[in-house]
């Protein structure tokens, strides 16, 4: 048994394949990017534990998470804000977790999507799973676990192979979604769901805007917003408007109770989904209340001549330029209401 | 830390490096190592570390006065000391739940009305496993099998030698503590085989277990509905793989680790899905687990000294409390019972019954206790015994009209796996991947072992904890 030759074999061999892979999967596209997973979200929730009256937190879903760019954010203010948007989650639970669990007295914006603010209070349901088990693991992370995802950013971002997620793409190319790429018949009789591409680049501090793709490749933005459609289709549940609107202002009022300021914000969208929102979960049943409830400061984009024209790629979220755009002109309104300061100035 | 992690190989490659550079002699190595062990682990939970110094400190106290101790009552009462320490960790960590749940029932059951609040305890990683080994250090050191460690840093490092302490194999004292007398070092062969079978365990880990068929058993296991024969068999099939390849792959991780720093490990695995009969099961299936309940529970339990009756009597409490070990719930006390029963009946059937094995018969009382073993899985997987029962019907054919929940190409790569799971076994029966390998020519080898490291790349994985680490 020559082992050295073995190893040295193996070695050269497995060194070769991984070359090949990588350049592969350039060749078809692929570019090295991050995953938005609990790890990049935990990183971000450690600093409001020591972040100061100025601070700024965002929450909310995907459309606080694409719509609100960081850098314009901060060129505006002078303050860089944290991202703790959770995609496809109710941000109830994270806001419940800083307020309850943080001394923080500054800014918090808070997204309200409707169909996810107002879905549920129930511990398992998605929306709710979603983002409680990022709150789970900030609280619960193991120090090997840090350490992993300290050494794994590098590799995400130089290497297109290194592509596992926890969202589990339609383009991820770990072996395990190679694998899952490969459909036959469908036997469980139920309708399958519709292929899932990421549609954006995040940053190690989650900013996270919107790739080019989706916004100019009609044919791509059209996969997402069959995704959409999959997803508020096979939904029967109605909101649970008083549940979630009475644990949100519990928590509101404590915030704003020692000296938090509170902003509501509803995003832009547009087509079929602002189309179904305006009907099922319009304004006037679920934004008007809550707003009330809270007595927080609130900016709702039709109320606002620069918004009303935005045009969501995918009928939720504004592609890069607009996000850019949407952000700068928002901020410059929160400033002239005297909601926000530029501590620039001050 | 896991196996199966980035951090983990930076561990061990400056442990590797400090291992073998000529910074320390052979104590400095040694305590290198332990502390390394201790960063192994607290890495995780840091005060969790405590638990292992107090079993470290009680055992090697109670080791040492068991050693110049001769009065009778004296010497139970050191091994009683450790052993209710070990087992009041053990009891506390590991069941106190489980005991409080069942006492509130009993007590609501009397109708008395008792809704205390559940016990929020950390279960520490590995500590069946490290608390099974330290014991049986003591209770050899009763029986006077061993002699003691000749150093408190030989015998901590026994406890806490990282590359077994959170999932085994349990060794023996006498198997280990020996080989930290004298300087160890491993030979280049011994070095390259340590990295081919940490290759092969973590291939096991992350390409075999997580990528190909956890996602599967998972769906099956937490499906709600009552599932198709061919969806509850697929789930099962995958869960016995899946259980195999990530505890298999463990231990051959364990032992390629401690051989890359020359100390040898025993195996834990051998080939246990192509046994023929449940006895020689459990000579083949954490063989470190099966030894120590023989030699600490069965035999002082009276073993087959004490005629038959009582011999199953010992059988069956042992692999009653061998599923207890496992987890603190009643499906894995069921397990256990039907390990028990089938280990039961098989003896009664070997008085009556004299079968010689040939290729042929062996293939079929292989498939058939491989068969027997996947009923068994369904109770150590599942949560409840509701999904057990309902797993159960599907398997037998009950339940026709059961839900479809398996796409056509997971059952198929299920399938697949574990047919070629089974020949592996049935081939490698009765010889060793070491024999194998020396019989292969040093290119395919490498060409199979350069396959394996793009194929670990590629899955990557998501750090999934082994399954036995709960344990």
């Amino acid at each position: 048994m020559n082992l050295k030759q073995s190893m040295l074999i193996a070695i050269v061999l497995s060194l070769l394949s991984l070359v090949a892979w990588e350049c592969y999967w350039r060749a078809q596209g692929k570019i090295p990017d991050l995953d938005d997973n609990k790890d990049l979200w935990a990183v971000q929730r450690a600093k409001v534990e020591h972040l100061s009256e100025k601070g700024v937190v965002l929450m909310g879903s995907s459309r606080v998470l694409f719509d609100i760019q960081l850098d314009e954010w901060e060129t505006e203010t002078g303050i860089r804000p944290i991202q703790l948007a959770s995609a496809g989650a109710s941000p109830l639970p994270i806001f419940h977790d800083i307020v309850n669990n943080t001394d923080f007295k500054g800014t918090i914006v808070v997204g309200v999507t409707p169909g996810l603010f107002f879905s549920t209070t129930y511990p398992k349901a998605g929306p709710w799973k979603r983002a409680q088990s990022r709150v789970d693991y900030y609280k619960n992370r193991t120090y090997a676990q840090r350490l992993n995802h300290k050494l794994s950013l590098p590799l995400q971002k130089n290497l297109a192979l290194v592509s596992t997620s926890e969202e589990g793409w339609s383009d991820d190319i770990d072996l395990k979604s190679l694998l899952n790429t490969i459909n036959l018949k469908n036997r469980t009789g139920k309708p399958q769901f519709p292929p899932f591409y990421t549609f954006a680049y995040i940053e190690e501090d989650r900013n996270n805007p919107m790739s080019e793709k989706t916004a100019t490749d009609t044919t791509f933005a059209n996969s997402i917003k069959s995704v959409w459609k999959f997803i508020i289709m096979s939904n029967n549940n109605p909101p649970e408007k008083e549940a979630t609107t009475n644990f949100f202002v519990a928590d509101a009022k404590k915030f704003m109770e020692r000296g938090g300021n509170l902003i509501l914000v509803r995003c832009p969208s547009s087509g079929w989904i602002k189309g179904g929102e305006d009907k099922f979960l319009s304004r006037a049943d679920l934004w008007d209340p809550l707003v009330k409830a809270t007595n927080a400061n609130a900016y709702y984009f039709e109320d606002y001549d620069q918004f009303k024209n935005l045009e969501c790629p995918e009928w939720s979220h504004l592609s890069a330029p607009d996000a850019r755009y949407f952000t700068t002109e928002l901020v410059k309104i929160m400033k002239a209401d005297g909601v926000i300061s530029n501590t620039k100035t001050n | 830390m896991l196996f199966n992690s980035l951090s983990f190989i930076v561990f061990l490659v400056i442990v590797l490096a400090l291992y073998y550079s000529k910074i320390f002699k052979w104590t400095g190595k040694k305590r290198m190592l332990l502390l390394a062990s201790y960063v192994f682990y607290g890495l995780w939970n840091p005060p969790l570390v405590i638990l292992l110094w107090i079993s470290t400190v009680v055992d090697w106290t109670a080791g040492n006065k068991l050693a110049i101790e001769t009065n009778v009552k004296k010497r139970k009462m050191w091994l009683l000391l450790s052993m209710f320490v070990n087992l009041g960790f053990l009891a506390f960590f590991k069941y106190g739940n489980f005991l409080l749940e069942n006492f509130t029932l009993g007590m609501n059951t009397l109708g008395l009305a008792y809704e205390p609040k559940p016990m929020d305890i950390i279960l520490p990683m590995g500590i069946s496993f490290y608390t099974f080994q330290t014991m049986s250090y003591t209770i050899d050191m009763y029986n006077k099998k061993i002699k003691p460690a000749r150093t408190f840093l030989d015998f901590a490092l026994y406890v806490t030698f990282f590359p077994q302490l959170v999932a085994g194999p349990i060794v023996r004292a006498k198997d280990l503590i020996t080989q930290f007398y004298e300087e160890k070092k491993a030979t280049t062969q011994q070095f390259i085989w340590g990295t081919f079978l940490l290759t092969i365990g973590l291939f096991q880990k992350v390409v075999l277990a997580d990528t190909i068929l956890a996602d599967v058993s998972d769906q099956v296991f937490g499906s709600e509905d009552i599932l198709h024969s061919l969806d509850a068999w697929t789930g099962t099939l995958a869960f016995s793989g899946q259980i195999f390849f990530d505890f298999a792959g463990y231990s051959t991780c364990a032992i390629g680790i401690a051989l890359m720093l020359g100390i040898i490990l025993p195996d834990n695995f051998r080939y246990p899905y192509a046994s023929i009969g449940f006895s020689d099961l459990w000579k083949r299936w954490h063989i470190s687990l099966s030894t120590w309940l023989k030699d600490y529970l069965y035999i002082p339990l009276g073993g087959n000294r004490n005629g038959l009756t009582r011999m199953y009597v010992a059988l069956m409490l042992t692999m009653l409390l061998g599923g207890l070990w496992h987890g603190a719930a009643w499906t894995f006390v069921i397990w256990g019972a039907l390990h028990g029963v089938y280990l039961v009946i098989e003896r009664l059937l070997k008085t009556k019954i004299n079968i010689k094995i040939n290729a042929f018969n062996g293939v079929l009382l292989a498939l058939l206790t491989y068969t027997l073993v996947n009923f068994t899985w369904v109770f150590f997987r599942a949560r409840e015994f509701s999904t057990a029962k309902n797993m159960i019907s599907s398997m037998l054919f009950m339940n026709p009209e059961g839900s479809k929940i398996l796409h056509g190409f997971d059952i198929i790569r299920v399938l697949t796996l574990i047919v070629l799971l089974f020949i592996c076994h049935w081939c490698m029966r009765n010889t060793s991947m070491k024999e194998v390998s020396k019989k292969t020519h040093p290119l395919i080898l490498g060409v199979v072992w350069g396959i394996l490291l793009f194929l670990i790349s590629i899955a990557q994985g998501s750090g999934e904890q082994f399954i036995y680490f709960q344990f």
